[in-house]
């Protein structure tokens, strides 16, 4: 396994441009092409928030910047793993002509999902002074969280990778899953607001991305440190990582052949 | 149990879904094949559509790690050039050339210094710079062709990309052909018997996975070609 993670890290050069050229290639043929890059999180974050903020008349008055940020990290997450159910199987070509480690393509999403979470955070650095969040040296967590999510990314794409590439119908579960994890996370709600008090302790166990969502509001908003709760997506999160790297690393040769 | 049962089932619901193309018997693509390739050598590798000449050039890759026996390579291999397949369609040739020198294990800087020679070589002009995907097969294979030949790589594997290629093209295919011959060993897939005699010094008739014969170009090919003959086949064979 620690193999899998050398063969990768001697390869970045080409995991680099495989991001690079596929991001100039997902936007070559868009009129707007780069913009969508700002606008896509824009877009949806007003989705939600007439969804929520005007019709239902939910949430406090930092709700707007409370959503962009759990939206844009739910995103990195949700976005990973759809890409990485194709990675394998939408490349035959280039794995057909030469050898490389095939961790690079998931991976690859992963990074494009990240570079699309930075876009999204240019936008959340003037909301964040409009909504008068509190900056505080908690700020410094921010990386911390960064790691834990991407971890667990990996982790979840290298197995969604592997098995959407046995199993087509994959897209179709995985798609359905990510819609209803959204509705189980507090994204568009809080938690306050909405858990009933003696099912929240029950809620942040149950849902490892609970804890880190909030904690990302706290770092970010409130000035406080992360939610103890973190620890159970860092758990679930390195669970994840270990086991994906694992199982890549022991099916990597008959993806190959079964594409 | 319950619990057991059901990963089981899931087990065997992934085991179903990778075998699903192999489920009508097994099937060996390539079995007892064996040979060897002097360095500087140009071997040509013919036979029907089907019989394992893209997969034998693939395991050599790495693409495709044997099942069983063994194959051991000494240098670097470039990529496989066939047609149609390792580039990115929305791309432009010049994103694609770098693309595919990153993935042969060379460096931005290395392939810099050698860019202007590919273009040059691939005629291509200022389609050059719009994607691949608007790219006529003769074209893509004046680019993958001109990659092949200049990577610094010491194998090089061809896989049916000249016969695409219009008269001039072939020309200057085969002038590069004569140019890297000894220097580079080449290994040649290719349907026009009339390029394998020219560069082969050996060559492989591959049928149905196994080698049916090696050995002398011309006399080889010969045989091949006569065997290809439509004969009238005993009907249990249809």
């Amino acid at each position: 396994m620690i193999e899998q993670i050398k063969k990768v890290w001697q390869r970045r050069e080409l995991l680099w441009y495989i991001v690079k050229l596929q991001m100039k290639a997902e936007n070559k043929n868009k009129v707007l092409g780069f913009v969508w890059s700002f606008l896509d999180p824009l877009l949806l974050f007003l989705t939600y928030m007439i969804l929520v903020h005007v019709i239902f008349g939910r949430g406090g008055p930092q709700f707007p910047v409370l959503l962009f940020i759990a939206l844009l990290s739910w995103r990195w997450f949700a976005s990973s793993l759809q890409r990485s159910v194709t990675s394998v199987t939408s490349k035959v070509g280039l794995i057909q002509s030469v050898r490389f480690p095939l961790a690079i393509l998931p991976l690859s999403g992963i990074i494009i999902g990240f570079f699309d979470w930075l876009f999204g955070f240019a936008i959340l650095v003037p909301m964040l002074f409009i909504f008068e969040a509190s900056f505080t040296v908690n700020i410094l967590w921010l990386p911390v969280l960064l790691l834990i999510e991407f971890v667990g990314t990996v982790g979840a794409c290298l197995i969604v990778a592997v098995v959407g590439t046995y199993l087509s119908d994959l897209g179709n579960i995985i798609q359905f899953v990510i819609r209803i994890c959204f509705y189980l996370s507090p994204i568009l709600y809080s938690i306050e607001e909405t858990v009933p008090e003696r099912l929240r302790t029950l809620y942040l166990l149950g849902n490892p991305f609970a804890g880190l969502l909030e904690s990302y509001k706290n770092v970010l908003i409130l000035g406080i440190p992360p939610t103890e709760y973190v620890l159970v997506g860092t758990a679930v999160g390195c669970v994840a990582f270990l086991v994906g790297l694992w199982y890549f690393s022991r099916d990597e040769h008959k993806l190959v052949k079964s594409i | 149990m319950g619990k057991r049962r059901r990963s089981r089932a899931l087990a065997l619901l992934l085991e179903r879904s990778r075998d699903r193309r192999e489920s009508a018997g097994e099937f060996w693509a390539l079995r007892h094949v064996s040979f060897t390739v002097e360095r500087g050598e140009t071997v040509g590798i013919i036979g029907r559509n089907g019989s394992g000449k893209s997969t034998l050039l693939r395991v050599i890759a790495g693409v495709y790690p044997p099942d069983e026996g063994k194959v051991s390579v000494q240098g670097e291999v470039s990529t496989l050039f066939s047609l149609g397949t390792g580039f990115n369609a929305e791309l432009s040739g010049r994103d694609n050339i770098y693309l595919d020198g990153i993935m042969i294990g060379m460096t931005k800087t290395q392939i810099d210094g050698i860019i202007d020679g590919i273009i040059e070589f691939t005629e291509l002009g200022d389609f050059i710079e719009m994607p691949v995907r608007t790219y006529s097969s003769g074209m893509r294979s004046r680019l993958g062709f001109a990659i092949a030949m200049n990577s610094d790589k010491d194998i090089v594997l061809i896989d049916e990309i000249m016969s695409a290629g219009d008269a001039a093209f072939r020309q200057k295919a085969e002038a590069e052909m004569n140019r890297i011959m000894g220097e580079k060993t080449v290994l040649l897939v290719s349907h026009a018997m009339g390029t394998i005699e020219k560069f082969a010094s050996k060559v492989i008739w591959l049928d149905r996975g196994v080698i049916a014969a090696m050995g002398e170009p011309k006399e080889i090919i010969e045989q091949y070609l006569a065997a290809s003959k439509v004969k009238k086949r005993p009907p249990d064979e249809y």
